[in-house]
Formats: C-alpha cells, structure tokens, sequence
C-alpha cells in the first residue's frame, strides 16, 4: 500500500488538470459540476490520506533528506539538469494539506457560485488548484515555479473577467496584480537561477542542491545578492510592505472561488519558498551584514522592520477601510507581517510558526473570502456602512463569519493561535522591542475584525438594508453555501485542538532545513 | 477512574455541551437549556470529587512540540485549584439554574446556553492550567465566551458595542500578558507553574520587575482594574445571569487567581504597583456607584470595587516575610494572596447573590432598571427580599455575615502593612455600606414607583431557590467552621495563611469594620429616602454632576483617543497608503515593467490572454532546447 502513496501524490496534481481538460474537451453540460467536484475532491481525499500516512523520519530514507512519497520522472529535460521530482517533508505537507482542502472548499462554492461561463470558470480554477498541489509537492525547483505560474496567470484572467466590481475596475485591478505578481516572480526567479548555476550542481533538484551546498556553500557576498532577489522576489508575491497594493486591490475584485485559492493558498508560495528554498540554501546571505553609508545591516533586519509595516501601518490601515472585502484583504496583508516576522527570527521556532500560521491564515482568510460573497449576495453591498442587523435573517452566516473572524485574529481554538504564538515567542529572541510592537497587532486586528462583524450583523439595519429586506428577505446559509464554509471551519478547529498533528512532522523536519541557518547564524554573531 | 480522567471531564462536558448544542439544538432552546445545566450538575460533582480527593496528581501531555517550545495541555489541582474549581462549578451551577427562569421567553434561548457552556469549558480550563501558555489560551477563551453573551441581544446597538469593548479593552490587557509570558519562557526556561516553584524553591528563579508587570496586566483587563476598568460597567447590557455569573463571580476573579498562580515570580516593587491600582480602582468605583440609578450599573462598579479590594490585598503581600513567600509549604501563599482568595470566595457568593436577586427583580419589573422606578418590592417579592437582604448585608460587612470576615482579614492586613492604603480601603468600606444601603432601601421600600413595580410578583420557585442557594453562603461562607468542618479544611492550602488578627487588634479591627459599615449604611439609610429621583441629584447637583463627570473621564479619553487620535491616523495612513503607494509607486513600477520587454507592454494594453501566449511558448522553447531541437 505505501508503495502507492508516490503515484497518489501524483495523482493529485494531475486529477484536477484532468477535469480541466475533460472541461476544454467539451464534457456534456450535465457532467461539468460533478467532473470539477470530483477534480476538486480527489486531491483533497488524497491530501488527508497522505497527511495521516506521512512516515516517521526512520522509515524515509536518508537520501530523501526527509523527504516522503518520493518520485522522480524524467520528462525529456534532463539535458537541463529537470526532472519531475514529487514528495512532500514536514514544511510541505502541511500547505499541501491546505491546498487539498481549500481548493475543495474553493471549488465546491465556484460550483454553486452561479457564475457565468460555468464551464470555463471552472477550467481556469481546476487549473489554478493542480498548479497549487504541484508547486507544494515539487522537490525539483524549476517545477516548483512553473506550477507556481500554472495557478497564478489563471488568478489574473478570473479577476478580469468574472471580477466582483465594475469591468474597468476588474481590468485594472487584474493588470496591476500581473505587473506586481510577474515583477515578483521574475526577481524570485533570476534568484533561483543563480542559485542553480552557481552552486555547480547540474540540477534543479532541491535535494541535490541542499547535500551539495551544505559541503560548499556558495561565497557569501553572492549569497547576499542573491538573497535579496529572493526576499524581495518571494516579498512581492506575499505582499511584503510596502509592495502590497496589488493584494487588497486584486482581492477586492478577484470572484470568490479565485480570491480565497489566491489569498488562502497561492499567496503562500513565497513564504514556503524562502523556508524551503532560501533558508537551507543561502542562509549566509541574510546574516551576514552589509554596509549603507556605514551603517551595517543584514538582510533579516531589513526584513523584520519591513514586516512591522505590514503589522502596524497595514494595521492601522485596515482599521479605515469602508469596504468589507478590501477590508479582508488589508488584514491579509498584516498578517503576512507575522509570517515575514517568524522568518526574519531565522530559527525553527520562527520558521515552524510560520508555517502553522500559513495554515491557519490560509483556512481563515479563505472563509472570510468565502462568506463576504455570501454577504454579498443578501446586502447587495461590500460597503460596510450600509449594512447592519444581518444576523437577524442569517444568524448560521454570522455565526460562521464571527467564527473566521474570531480565528483570524488569533482567539485560541483555532489554527491560526498557535503560529501567531510560535512567531511571538520567537520574535522575542530577535528584539523583545520587536517582539512587543508585534504584539500590538493582536489589538489592532481585534479593533477591525470586531467592528466589521459588528458592522455587518449586530445592530438595528440601516434603512436601505431595512427596505431591501422587507422586499426580499434574506435567507440564511444555503447548504451549497453552508458545506464549503464547514469543511474550512472544521479544519481550522481541528488543527487548533490538535496542533500536534501539522506540528509533529513539522518538528521532525525542521532541524535539517534549519541547520545551515542555525550555522549561519552563529558564525555571524562571532 | 483516575483524577485526572475526572479533571478531563470537567473541562471535556461543558465542551461537548457546547458543541452539542451549536451542531444540533440550535432551534431547540428547551432541549440545549437541559443539556447545558445537566452538565453544569455533571461539573459540580466531578468537582467535588476532585476538591475532596488527593491533590498534585500527574496529568499532563504534549499539546504542541515545535522548534524548542513545548507547549502542554496539563492539570495542576492544589488547594488553591480545588478552591476555585468550587467556587467555579458551585456558582456555576446554580446561575446555569437560575437561566432556567430567567430566559425561559428568549428567542435564542439555546444560543445562551451553548454560550454558557463555552463560558465554563473556558473557566475551567484557566483553574486547572498547570502553565501560563495554557491559562493564556482559556484566558482568551473566557474573553471569547463573554463577549458571546454580552453581546446576546445584538440586535441593541449597545449590547454590540459593549461586546466588542469588552474585547478589546481585554485584547489590550492581554498584549501585556503575553508578553510577560514569553519574557518569563525566555528568562525561566519555563512557564510550567510547578518547575516556577521549583526553581523558586531551589533558589534558581530569574526575578525581573517587567515579568510580574506584564503579567500584571491580563489582571488589569480580566479583572477590570484602573485604567482598563471601562468595559465591565458596560457589560452589564448582557443578560442578568451571565453578569452574575462572569462578570460578578468567577471570570473576572480570574485575574486575582492568576496573580495567586504566579506569585513566586512576584517582586516587592510589582506587588506595590498592584497594591496601588487595587486601592484605586476600589475606591475610584464605589464613588461611581454612589451616583448611579440603573441597579445593575451599581452592582457592576461594586464588583470593580471588590476587585480592586482583592487586587490590593494581594499587593500587600507577606505578613511575616513581606514579599517573600513561605518556603516548603505545598502552595506557597503570601497572607495577602490568602486573604484576596477568601475575599474573592464570598464575594462570589454575595456577588452572584446579588446579581441574581436584581435579575428576579427586573424580571418581575418587566425589564426596568431604574431603582428610582422601582420601590416597595419588599412585601411583593418576599423571597428575593430577604434573600437579596442577606447578600447586601455581607457586601457592607455587617458582623456575623461572610463579606464582613474577608474584609477584615484585609482591613487587618492593610492595618499592619500600610496605613495610607488602610485609610483608603476604610473610605471604600463607608462608601460601599453608603451605596448598598441607598440602592437596598430605594428599591425594596416605600411605593411602588412606576406600573411594572406596582404589579410585580414574586419570582417561580427556578429562581427563588439558586437565590436561597447562595443567600446560605453568603451569610455562612466566611466563618471557620464553614471551611473546616463542612470541607474537612481540604482549602487548608489557602486559608492557612490568611492573616487573622489577635488580641486587642481584635477588637480594634471589629470596631473599625462596623464602624465604617454603620457610618455607610446610617447615613445612605437616613439620606435616601425611597423617592423618584435622586436627592442628591436634586439637592447637591453639584457634587453628583461633578461625581459623574469624573466616572465618564475615563471613557471620554479613550474615545477622544479613539476618534481623534487613532482613527484620524489611520485615514491618514490609508491616504498615503493610497495616493504613494497605489498611485506613485504602482505607475514607479509599472514603468520599470515597461522597460523589462515586450511581454509586459503587452499586459498594460489589458490583453492578458497574450501573457498566456507568452508563458506558453517560453514553456515550449525550454522544452524544445532540452530535447535537442536546436
């Protein structure tokens, strides 16, 4: 049965790439909904039944480098030193996991979502969800990047066609986040490149690269410039401050199903790749200092007070937005901050909180996207000014988007909790001044999460909603509605009961990744 | 089964309850309300097996491993646990029983309850925590369960607002808490409460004056302490039970018991600063309960003052070593930290009491509020009446009834320890007689004031008996055989060391604490006549206006700050954010952009379908060099 669980793994990435081919190929009109289900559904079943087989570290072999269900294809490549290298370690199990079940919550509201072009819409997102899984499960970095792009340019199309705002507002808002994802992307990517040619290794292999660069690692002024492409390359895509104007913008407009793939998953590719990828690798590059106008500074202090601009002026940011899912974007983006944070802290704490919080915040921010549509569809409004009183006709719609809310900004019992814990107790090894100013995001994103559920559901109406309301009054959360929005809710309370079962692997891999960095980092501090 | 099995199934019921109830019983109001008092009863009695059973048993596992912190999901059930679980589950369980009554005609009845059960999960969890990193999480738990039920009628904008106030005044106390939490890992190595005492013990502690601060501050804003007092008076738009229950009783005692948990890491200068914010906050709240009218409002500042009471008992600290916990005991507690406990026990009582007998009364009154709207309830309500009566008359610390020996073990401590704060604890003890007294007579006595008044009836027996319940503890609860005999002196842990005085202090201390309580209530009974309207409103507007003006200080800074300060910089931030970052930068880079090829112009037309075109045949070419067309 383990023998399996590689071709599974592949499997899933090629299963909703099926169905979006079956789609193009022009499936009869009755089976679009139930191929794209079953293209969303595979991977996920797949994701749960790999996460609760993930080997202990003494059944994988040491080769692997922790890596479990390994494979590796040759696709006519090799000449370039690519292979089709697949498996999954404790960093990338866990948004692997994410991926299946958020593009299975993603795709069951587009489903239902009633959106024009069904067909199509469902194609670009059955695309975007097996680039998703590739990009998680891909040892071998030139397919970690083209799946990354398989399930980015699909985001721009959606936004501008099927976006929630005027058509010109879609277009704009569609070509800013290409010309800020592209720019990002191509800085990550000549970063990549040097890595590959200079580490001598004639391979794109991660594993490779890894075993070889721990013997020779490369000089470290280059190191230094290639980390700073990939910081700011991966930064961009995540949103680091202040590049993060596409990220509000482009979710504002993005359609549901799109905006909670991109911002509970994709988004999350640069964190994972400066974890996965630019730790292990390069790790001198960020501690070691260099000099502007004679002041020394390293790459990871640049890092931490960039992320404080996400958490604070973000923050305060959110706080004075008017428009609900604008609103849910800006908090996005502040809390990336956290996760650029735990990186900066350049330890396995900082980096485990990291990708605990990429889960959680993934979950949550996808709800959140989720509901804010279904707001939508009652109060035919984003602006929070006109709402009021919604728990009154839709108490299950308030309950959950409190509960998103509630997890988004850190409340214990839900997954997010434990990575903001992870990433403050770490930050405080950095600075406690750093740690304490970070801190102070856990009131900031009390003060907008509250208010917006207060705004939307608590209160008597406001008398447009009122009169809107008593012509048509809105329903509570159908069930097409209702399951998506449980399986994230589910999965959020069961990761912030039981942390143990994302953190254990988790634990398991993290000292090999983080060795060079621990290295690093004691040779600096000498 | 084992104790620790039992310690599970305190906090594993209510759970379930909870779960149970949102998953299931959401539109079966009867059927939650039975399922969540059948576990409150299943609490009361797993507590008593455990508070009478052996203490210290093991019971801890990992919760979460990762990078170096471990976090654990363990019991720690001492004599000071097994008091608060008592207290917890005892006052629980009938405030749970009084609900039955109270919201039997509310709509969202089984929300209530489910809320209610969420509320003693949360408790629970926090008495039995055996680190800070778990008390911090049912810490933020218990913040989530009450902001729940003050916000139950949400449709009242106030209730919303106050709901959401109360959550963030709380968030900002837990920011300091956090903090001092990780501050005491990283310094400790530890956040185990048992390896703290440990380590205390062995003499290898890190003392620090910014660790008992910052802990210090989750106290300032679960326990409501100046300046983080604001939301409790608020709180009281939820509905009656849940103020007695977590605003009055248990949860923002939690703070007192926090300070009780983490007393090893106390230093003298952290235990002065809480001395002082204590005498201030009770103080500061009982001159604010002299010029309110809505009776519940009245009970919300006396809870405010009675915590400011313990919080100051506390800050006194030591009797014989000041500052510097007994060595060897089992619980190493300070007389200050015994004292504020045995203040919190009755006041749990009495307070809840109280809550209670104001909750029937509304409810008989058809939800009035105003006491001045209220009068001669006396002879209509004769349960309430005498059961309220009891509960007023161990808040004033009159002799024989339980409030009058917790607050002369802390008058005495305060008497021993420092006089400028015994004087003002003794100023707080007039004005608390004054403003029970003004509340007790204008709304039990005279006429009946208004309609629903004139035709209230006594409440049924579902609400009548929790008030009887609590009515007994709130006259019993403080004498010695209460503890010893009735609970086989299984608190011992505790009350060992309350400060008891001896001799001619003695008398002294009766004296001065009946003397203040008849000063008080004399003069509130003579000055007040039951009447519609304030006398010293009509007859000093002077000093009430100046009275009110000086309680409404606090909530006027922190809205100017709010309004002014902080809003206006985040429109301002959001300006910049948009016109430099959007605008300039965005057009900065999508000029760079420009620059970088073809492929990109091409995207700035709109035409983004060509980017695939591109993406596409960059694809190809790769694929074509590899295989060797070229």
């Amino acid at each position: 049965m383990d023998a399996l669980n590689p071709q599974l793994l592949l499997l899933a990435i090629v299963a909703p790439a099926a169905a979006a081919l079956a789609l193009v190929a022009g499936l009869p009109e009755r089976l679009v909904k139930p191929c794209a289900v079953a293209g969303f559904g595979l991977p996920a079943a797949i994701a749960l039944w790999l996460w609760s087989h993930f080997p202990e570290p003494a059944a994988i072999p040491a080769a692997h480098l922790g890596f479990a269900f390994y494979s590796l294809r040759a696709l006519g490549l090799e000449k370039l030193g690519i292979h089709l290298v697949l498996g999954l370690n404790g960093v990338s199990l866990p948004l692997f996991v994410l991926a299946g079940i958020v593009g299975l919550a993603a795709g069951l509201y587009a489903v239902r979502s009633g959106a024009g072009r069904l067909r199509a819409y469902l194609m670009l997102l059955l695309v975007m969800q097996a680039g998703l899984l590739g990009a998680f499960a891909s040892i071998d970095i030139f397919f970690f990047y083209f799946f990354h792009e398989l399930a980015l340019i699909p985001t721009f199309i959606m936004t501008g066609v099927w976006g929630t705002r005027a058509p010109g507002d879609n277009r704009y808002a569609a070509m800013k986040m290409a010309v800020y994802l592209t720019l990002g992307a191509m800085l990550s990517l000549v970063g990549l490149i040097a890595i590959c040619q200079k580490s001598g290794v004639e391979s794109f292999d991660l594993i490779n690269l890894r075993l070889a660069l721990a013997g020779a690692p490369l000089g470290v002024s280059l190191q230094k410039h290639i980390f700073g492409l990939l910081l700011f390359g991966f930064g961009i895509l995540v949103s680091l401050w202040p590049f993060h104007t596409w990220a509000p913008l482009g979710y504002g407009a993005a359609p549901s199903s799109a905006a909670m793939l991109h911002a509970g998953v994709l988004k999350k590719f640069g964190l994972y790749g400066l974890i996965q990828i630019a730790l292990p690798l390069i790790p001198a590059g960020a501690t070691t200092a260099f000099t502007v106008h004679g002041i020394p500074v390293t790459w990871t202090c640049v890092l931490a007070v960039l992320a404080l601009g996400n958490v604070l002026v973000i923050g305060l940011v959110t706080m004075a937005q008017a428009d609900l899912k604008q609103m849910i974007g800006f908090g996005s983006v502040m809390h990336m901050g956290y996760a650029f944070l735990g990186i900066a802290c350049f330890s396995a704490m900082g980096a485990g909180g990291v990708v605990m919080l990429m889960v959680g915040h993934g979950l949550s921010v996808a709800l959140l996207f989720l509901l804010a549509t279904s707001i939508h569809h009652r109060t035919q409004t984003f602006d929070l000014s006109e709402m009021g009183g919604l728990a009154r006709h839709a108490p299950v719609l308030a309950a959950f988007f409190a509960a998103a809310t509630l997890a988004g900004i850190g409340l214990p019992g839900f997954a997010n909790f434990w990575g903001e814990l992870m990433i403050f107790v770490a930050v405080w090894k950095l600075s406690p001044w750093i740690a304490a100013a970070a801190v102070l995001g856990i009131i900031i994103s009390a003060v907008y999460g509250l208010r917006a559920v207060a705004r939307v559901f608590f209160g008597p109406p406001t008398e447009a909603f009122a009169r809107a309301a008593v012509a048509r009054p809105p329903a509570d959360l159908s069930w097409g509605e209702r399951l998506p929005a449980l399986i994230l809710l589910a999965a959020l309370l069961f990761i912030g009961f039981w942390p143990r079962s994302i953190a254990a692997p988790l634990d398991r891999a993290l000292p090999a990744i983080m060795a060079p960095a621990a290295q690093a980092t004691s040779h600096a501090a000498r | 089964m084992t104790f620790a099995q039992l310690a599970a199934i305190v906090l594993l019921l209510p759970l379930a309850s909870a779960a149970g109830i949102a998953l299931f019983l959401r539109r079966r109001g009867g059927a939650a309300a039975f399922v969540s008092v059948a576990s409150a009863a299943g609490i009361l009695a797993a507590s008593f097996c455990l508070v009478f059973g052996p203490r210290d048993f093991p019971a801890s596992v990992e919760w979460l491993r990762l990078g170096g912190l471990t976090v654990s999901f363990g019991v720690k059930f001492d004599d000071l646990a097994a008091l608060m679980l008592f207290v917890v589950s005892f006052v629980g369980f009938f405030i749970h029983v009084f609900s039955l009554g109270y919201m039997r005609d509310d709509a969202a009845r089984a929300r209530f309850f489910g809320g209610l059960s969420v509320f003693m999960f949360s408790m629970c969890g926090i008495v039995l925590a055996d680190n800070l990193l778990m008390l911090f999480v049912f810490w933020e738990l218990v913040g989530f369960s009450s902001y729940l039920l003050i916000g139950h009628w949400h449709e009242r904008r106030s209730a919303a607002d106050a709901a959401k106030k109360a959550f963030i005044v709380n968030r900002v106390g837990d920011f300091g808490f956090l903090l001092g939490i990780i501050a005491c890992y990283w310094l400790n190595g530890t956040v185990n409460f048992g390896e703290l005492a440990a380590k205390s013990a062995a003499g290898g502690l890190v003392f620090s004056r910014a660790i008992p601060l910052l802990l210090f501050c989750g106290a300032l804003g679960k326990s409501a302490q100046m300046p983080l007092h604001v939301w409790l008076p608020d709180a009281m738009e939820g509905p009656t039970p849940v103020s007695a229950l977590i605003h009055a009783a248990t949860m923002v005692a939690a703070g007192i018991y926090m300070l009780c948990r983490i007393q090893v890491l106390m230093v003298p200068q952290a235990l002065t600063v809480i001395l002082w914010i204590g005498v201030a906050t009770a103080l500061y709240a009982a001159v604010c309960a002299m010029v309110q009218s809505d009776i519940k409002k009245v009970l919300a500042y006396s809870t405010l003052s009675q915590l400011g009471y313990m919080a100051a008992a506390f800050g006194l600290g030591g009797l014989e070593r000041p500052g510097n916990p007994a060595a060897g005991a089992a619980v190493a507690m300070t007389a200050g930290a015994a004292a504020a406990m045995f203040h919190l026990m009755t006041h749990a009582f009495f307070k809840a009491l109280l809550f209670l007998g104001s909750g029937s009364v509304i409810h008989a009154c058809h939800h009035e509020q105003d006491i001045f709207r209220m009068g001669g309830l006396a002879r209509r309500m004769p349960w309430t009446f005498a059961a309220f009566t009891a509960g007023v008359f161990a808040i004033i610390g009159m002799p024989f009834f339980a409030g009058f020996f917790s607050k002369d073990a802390i008058l005495y401590l305060a008497f021993a320890k420092n006089t400028p704060a015994f004087a003002v604890l003794v100023l707080t003890a007039v004005l608390t007689a004054a403003y029970m007294t003004r509340l007790w007579r204008t709304t039990f006595f005279g006429e009946a004031r208004s309609e629903p008044a004139a035709h209230a009836r006594e409440s049924g027996a579902v609400m009548v008996i929790p008030l009887v319940v609590l009515a007994v503890g709130a006259a019993l609860g403080g004498y010695g055989f209460f503890r010893d005999t009735l609970f086989c002196g299984v608190f011992d842990g505790v009350f060992r060391s309350l400060p008891e005085p001896e001799g001619a202090a003695h008398w002294t201390m009766i004296a001065i604490g009946a003397g203040a309580m008849l000063a008080g209530a004399g003069f509130a009974f003579g000055y007040y006549r039951p009447a519609a309207a304030d006398r010293l409103q009509s007859s000093v507007p002077v000093v009430f206006g100046g009275l009110a003006v000086f309680k409404e200080s606090f909530d006027r800074a922190y809205g100017y700050y709010v309004a002014k300060v902080q809003q206006r910089l985040a429109m301002l931030l959001n300006l910049v954010d948009q016109i430099l970052f959007a605008g300039w930068m965005v057009r900065g880079t999508a000029s760079i952009a420009g620059l970088l090829g073809v492929g990109a112009r091409l995207m700035q037309n709109g035409k983004l379908h060509v980017y695939v075109y591109w993406f596409l045949a960059g694809v190809a070419l790769l694929w074509g060099i590899a295989a060797g067309a070229f």
